[in-house]
């Protein structure tokens, strides 16, 4: 008899082959067993979750170039909404959604900044997670991925180099784009330049989709604003002054944008590291402005 | 531990008839307090404690300008000035008494003794890993330490004073910079001011957006300093010593665990900063109010990052230690007692306030009794003063 129950299984593995699941960021179809996706490396996980809720989840992305400092203002976002009893809360779906948020409390904890991410799509930190709001009556299921700075401008400058964020990007529902205003700061021209490539890229993208980037909101963030103050008074005001050519590009061509100031870090200072140089490391955790960009975005999802 | 800029206030106080009577003249016109020739010669006060009887009878009315002088001072809250041994012969025994009540409302003793300044946890452990009495054991001398951290009210005082153009209490190496110590609308006070006051309804809240400079100015205008780390660590921890076993500490002022009820910090409060009267829970053992959350308090040390940094550290600018954590600290473990972060010293930020201490040696000490006997004493001449009028 326990002979028979086997071969009914292995049958029902078989069909389940020939049902195939798409991924949730790419459609392409995966066998159940898979844990990556074949065309793009996302986790099935997201799409195994997402399929018992019937509903599309809601997709940001926060994007920008290496060491702007998406992995802290993600994982500190999830940790402070998982953490607050208020109007906006998020819940993790899934042990793997919380990884985020702790490895980068971890760090902090210890005085440092969490490790680049690396630039291998299946070794990113995904998160699935259900956000609470006054604004919604239920629960809305929401994925938010931690990706590498680089692999991002690699995309850019090649695009479908990286099939996982051509996806991504295609099909999200708003970005939260982090621009570095220490350096806006310091004179430097690389953060305008590298923000006004990816903006160019985003509207070439939204080809196809139904709708268009011009509409879909966009929360412009100067990240490290605890060292340059004058970031929080006025951060459109610090965008018309230290990066011009952005300002215009948003102006013209996305019409719901925000500037955004945010600050992890009180305070840091260099710590130099054998064989690896000069290193900045945070002097304490006093989390400002990250919540309002987030907010902004769920208050302007499209309808 | 003496602090290294504890004889900077005395080199301040040697100049200071000048100053200060420029200070009162200006604000009130009366000239006569600049010249030391104008104030009465008095005896010495201690010759008096020590003998109240004879005191009691001959004790002469201080003239009206230094009498105004000194209640000023002490309506300023600069009472730590009139018991340093160079003013204290120009107060009467009823402004003794004031400023002594003065000083212990305002102020808590800290006792002499042995403390751990314990450096952050290092990058492969965590602060719950490491023992509270792990680190250099330090030698503090009894001070007093400010019950409060300073509010915007009492810092008005110094700014309506014109504190900020007394050069004197400035390090001259800051003197460039003091035209940049301007609030929003450009007048000199905190960065968070407005017109040179205070915003209306936060009277005890504590000040913000001062540099750690003008904390240092202002401690020297009320005759003060800045505690140093081990001072403001002993404060909190309130070190007990027992024969042969390790110095045990506090983690927080009021015992081991983490009571975010106690202290105003991110999730526990409105999220900026309350009156310093509030959370009163967060009390320490000697009577010390929020140590821990609702501001960062400069201390009187440069910062040194041992904790963080085993291989050696390279500061951006020259840094200044703060301690207690504020509004919007976000973890447990970085408002302890033990917690060092640092900030550049000229940095005038939304969360660092300050308190101030004065070392036990720099008063001069006069026992209670004497000074209730003598002010029991200075009552009844009132009072039959007054009998006679009518």
């Amino acid at each position: 008899m326990n002979r028979g129950v086997a071969l009914e299984l292995d049958s029902m593995r078989l069909a389940h082959y020939g049902n195939q699941i798409p991924c949730l960021i790419c459609d392409e179809g995966n066998t159940l067993d898979a844990e990556n996706c074949r065309n793009c490396y996302a986790p099935l996980i997201l799409a195994h979750q997402a399929r018992s809720k019937n509903t599309a989840p809601v997709m940001f992305a926060a994007l920008g170039p290496s060491g702007v400092g998406k992995t802290v203002y993600l994982g500190m976002l999830l940790d402070m909404l998982s953490r607050q009893p208020k109007h906006l809360q998020l819940s993790a779906r899934g042990g793997f959604s919380v990884t985020l948020q702790q490895s980068t409390l971890a760090a902090l904890s210890r005085c440092e900044f969490p490790s680049k991410t690396p630039n291998e799509p299946d070794r990113w930190n995904w998160v699935h997670c259900q956000l609470r709001s006054s604004k919604h009556r239920q629960p809305v299921e929401m994925v938010l991925p931690d990706m590498a700075g680089e692999a991002l401008f690699e995309e850019v400058d090649h695009p479908r180099s990286y099939r996982v964020i051509h996806a991504l990007l295609g099909r999200c529902d708003g970005v939260m784009i982090l621009i570095d205003g220490t350096k806006l700061q310091t004179g430097s021209i690389d953060e305008d330049y590298f923000t006004m490539k990816l903006l160019s890229h985003l509207t070439e993208t939204s080809g196809g989709a139904k709708t268009p980037w011009a509409t879909r909101p966009m929360a412009l963030i100067f990240s490290k604003a605890d060292q340059c103050e004058s970031c929080f008074e006025d951060p459109a005001a610090y965008a018309q002054r230290h990066a011009p050519g952005l300002t215009r590009i948003c102006q013209q061509r996305f019409h719901r944008h925000r500037f955004f100031a945010a600050g992890v870090a009180g305070a840091c200072a260099m710590r130099h590291v054998r064989g690896e140089g000069e290193q900045l490391v945070p002097l304490r955790v006093e989390p400002r402005g990250i919540i309002e960009p987030f907010e902004w975005l769920v208050e302007n999802l499209p309808t | 531990m003496r602090p290294n800029n504890t004889n900077i206030p005395n080199t301040v106080l040697s100049r200071l008839p000048d100053w200060l009577g420029g200070i009162i003249g200006s604000t009130r016109g009366t000239a006569a307090v600049n010249e030391p020739d104008a104030l009465p010669e008095k005896e010495p006060l201690a010759a008096a404690v020590a003998q109240p009887e004879e005191r009691a009878i001959e004790c002469p009315a201080a003239p009206v300008q230094v009498e105004s002088v000194v209640d000023e001072m002490l309506a300023q809250g600069r009472y730590a000035l009139l018991l340093r041994p160079q003013l204290i012969q120009n107060v009467t025994r009823k402004q003794l008494a004031r400023t002594r009540t003065a000083l212990s409302e305002g102020m808590c003793l800290v006792p002499e003794g042995q403390v751990v300044i314990r450096r952050n946890a290092a990058p492969e452990e965590t602060e719950q890993e490491r023992p509270a009495s792990e680190g250099p054991s330090l030698r503090c001398e009894a001070y007093f330490l400010d019950r409060y951290p300073v509010s915007n009210a009492q810092f008005y005082q110094f700014v309506a004073s014109g504190g900020y153009e007394h050069m004197a209490i400035w390090d001259p190496e800051i003197w460039p910079a003091l035209l940049d110590f301007v609030d929003a609308t450009g007048h000199p006070g905190p960065r968070y001011w407005h017109e040179g006051r205070f915003p209306r309804g936060e009277d005890n809240h504590p000040v913000i957006g001062v540099s750690w400079y003008e904390a240092l100015a202002y401690s020297r205008w009320t005759g003060k300093r800045l505690p140093t780390d081990a001072e403001w660590v002993k404060a909190g921890s309130w070190p007990v010593s027992i024969q042969g076993h390790p110095l045990l500490l506090r983690r927080y002022p009021w015992g081991e665990a983490m009571d975010r009820g106690r202290a105003n910090l991110w999730g526990s409060g409105p999220g900026r900063t309350v009156s310093i009267y509030e959370f009163p829970g967060g009390v320490s053992v000697g009577g010390v109010h929020q140590l821990i959350g609702n501001v960062w308090e400069w201390t009187a040390d440069a910062f040194v990052p041992e904790g963080i940094d085993a291989a050696g550290a390279t500061l951006q600018a020259k840094m200044k230690s703060i301690r207690g954590g504020a509004f919007d600290t976000y973890l447990d473990s970085q408002a302890t007692c033990h917690f060092d972060s640092a900030d550049v010293a000229l940095a005038r930020k939304h969360n660092i306030g300050f308190r101030c201490a004065i070392s036990m040696c720099d008063l001069t000490v006069i026992p209670e009794e004497s000074v209730e006997g003598l002010q029991e004493e200075e009552d009844q001449v009132e009072t039959s003063f007054a009998e006679n009028q009518t």
